[in-house]
């Protein structure tokens, strides 16, 4: 038998009011996946997001983790399954030092679980993420990319095995995206994460990534690998149409 | 952490050693000073780490004061401030559940309209049913006794709060005050953390209520329940510095002795002074005047 997928959405729906900000999406993720999510503003991926870590519980549908049925359980829950994200604006605790802001998912949602050597303490995080130069220093004083990069540490204190990352090289530079990109890779390829990976950039993702989701207006139109993403036609007029031509 | 506990050591030495040495007056003034540094300092415990601003202190209070009058003289003493600490505690469980998902004035509003609720409440039943306006509690410990029960409460206050902020309880706690959501996502529960929080701040004001009630002979639900005690506690821990260990705790000694010395001659003043102080603090020194001494030190 085929072991239940990672974490899966069922047919979720989050409206606010009158608007569908997500529309009845399915997606299930595999353990060891490296998924990307695209789609113009307002498409839904963050609403998507925070259903996806509990953060906003969905009007309709259903999440399972593992098999496990999550619908409308509390972050903290699915943070215990196994399921971190990081927030589109780097969310890190300012008055904290970098150090006490990677300690804090340790103590918590990571506290009791297996973790590869390098999710193993607070220093061989900060040398995962490229952050051990000054681990005493506040985390409100450091820069904005270097917050991003500790956004990304807290979640990975939570010892996850889904890592769910919201637009993290957005207002980076070409280098800086470029050494993200690798850092997400190593993510998957050495710790064996799945790694489900929003990004507006459409170009950075689809270099990356082995499997793409589009989402338009709240519905999921596409769900494949990049090279048939960039020749779907639905795609193209929804969204890739603008970037392609202006990337040209 | 180990000169606070010595110098904890110091002043509780101090306050032991006070009703032997010291005049009745002293004795009743240091009273009032530990009743508050207990209450402030258990409210900051809570309140100063999250920045839920609770108005409820009152409201565990007051039943603290009626239900360790309830069992006085049927149940040893201990058992009395016990059970006043566990009435607070409960209550607070049960509010907390009804108001701890709201933030900032929506919960502080509402706990204040709790706290007249219950006030309300208890009136009614003293009328109504008990048809009493108010007890008269015979039987009440000595002076000595009830001075070193309220000692033993805010150094209970004080030893917890240093023990909470050393702990995962208290990282927590400091991790909804600064963002909630986020601490969510880092496997906080933060509804219990926040009900555990504002259980024990209000065992404290429970028991503190309890202790407390005997020294008035008479009580009734408007003394109790006085909003007085609710509010000074709040601007006490506010204006010491609420996320801070010591500010709350000297804010309390020095409003205590402001309040006896200055309320009875010019009581506008005191008020006054008390008022001016919290808006100063507000827009000059929100982190209390303890930011002073300690600038900038993070809230855990």
């Amino acid at each position: 038998m085929k072991a239940p997928p990672l974490l899966e959405a069922r047919e979720v729906t989050v409206r606010f009011g009158g608007l569908i900000a997500v529309d009845a999406v399915s997606v299930a993720f595999e353990a060891g996946e490296l998924v990307g999510i695209i789609g113009p503003n307002g498409a839904g991926k963050t609403t998507f997001f925070d259903t996806l870590s509990g953060v906003r519980a969905p009007t309709s549908g259903e999440l399972h983790a593992l098999g496990r049925r999550l619908t409308g359980a509390a972050p903290h829950r699915f943070a215990q399954h196994g399921i971190a994200r990081t927030f589109q604006t780097p969310r890190v605790f300012a008055a904290l030092s970098v150090a006490a802001n990677i300690d804090f998912g340790l103590q918590f949602a990571g506290r009791h679980r297996a973790a590869p050597a390098s999710l193993s303490n607070v220093r061989s995080i900060l040398e995962l993420i490229g952050l051990s130069a000054r681990p005493e220093q506040a985390a409100g004083s450091i820069t904005p990319s270097q917050q991003r990069l500790l956004e990304i540490g807290m979640a990975l204190a939570t010892r996850p095995k889904l890592l769910l990352l919201d637009e993290v090289a957005a207002g980076l530079t070409e280098n800086e995206i470029e050494a993200m990109a690798r850092l997400v890779r190593r993510l998957r390829d050495e710790l064996g994460l799945t790694v489900v990976w929003i990004e507006h950039a459409v170009r950075t993702l689809l270099a990356h990534v082995e499997r793409v989701i589009v989402l338009h207006q709240g519905r999921k139109i596409a769900d494949g690998a990049p090279v048939d993403i960039v020749s779907d036609a639905q795609v193209v007029a929804a969204y890739l149409g603008d970037e392609m031509a202006e990337a040209a | 952490m180990k000169r606070d506990l010595v110098l904890v050591a110091v002043l509780a030495a101090g306050a032991l050693a006070l009703p032997f040495v010291a005049s009745e007056f002293a004795v009743s003034l240091a009273l009032t000073c530990l009743m508050y540094a207990a209450l402030s300092s258990s409210w900051a415990l809570f309140c100063g780490s999250t920045g839920y601003l609770s108005l409820a202190t009152a409201a565990f209070f007051g039943l603290g004061a009626y239900s360790g009058a309830l069992v006085l003289g049927q149940l040893p003493w201990p058992f009395v401030i016990a059970i006043g600490a566990a009435v607070a505690a409960i209550t607070a469980v049960v509010m907390g559940a009804a108001v701890l998902h709201l933030r900032g004035t929506y919960f502080a509003v509402l706990t204040f309209g709790m706290t007249e609720l219950i006030r309300h409440a208890v009136t009614y039943w003293e009328k109504r049913v008990t048809g009493t306006v108010g007890r008269v509690l015979v039987d009440v410990p000595e002076r000595e006794t009830v001075y070193f029960t309220v000692l033993a409460l805010a150094l209970l206050a004080i030893v917890v709060s240093i023990a909470v902020r050393r702990s995962r309880f208290g990282l927590a706690m400091a991790g909804i005050g600064a963002d909630e959501q986020r601490a969510q996502t880092l496997g906080v529960d933060t509804r219990l953390v926040k009900t555990g929080g504002f259980a024990i701040s209000a065992a404290f004001a429970g028991a503190i209520g309890a202790a407390m009630s005997v020294r008035w002979t008479y009580i009734d639900p408007a003394t109790v329940f006085s909003p007085f005690i609710g509010f000074q506690t709040v601007l006490i821990a506010l204006i010491g510095g609420a996320s801070t260990l010591w500010g709350p705790l000297i804010a309390a000694v020095v409003f205590s002795l402001l309040a006896e010395t200055l309320r009875l001659q010019l009581p506008q003043l005191y008020m006054m002074s008390l008022g001016m102080l919290l808006i100063v603090c507000v827009l000059y020194l929100p982190g209390g005047l303890a930011s002073l001494r300690w600038p900038g030190r993070p809230a855990p």
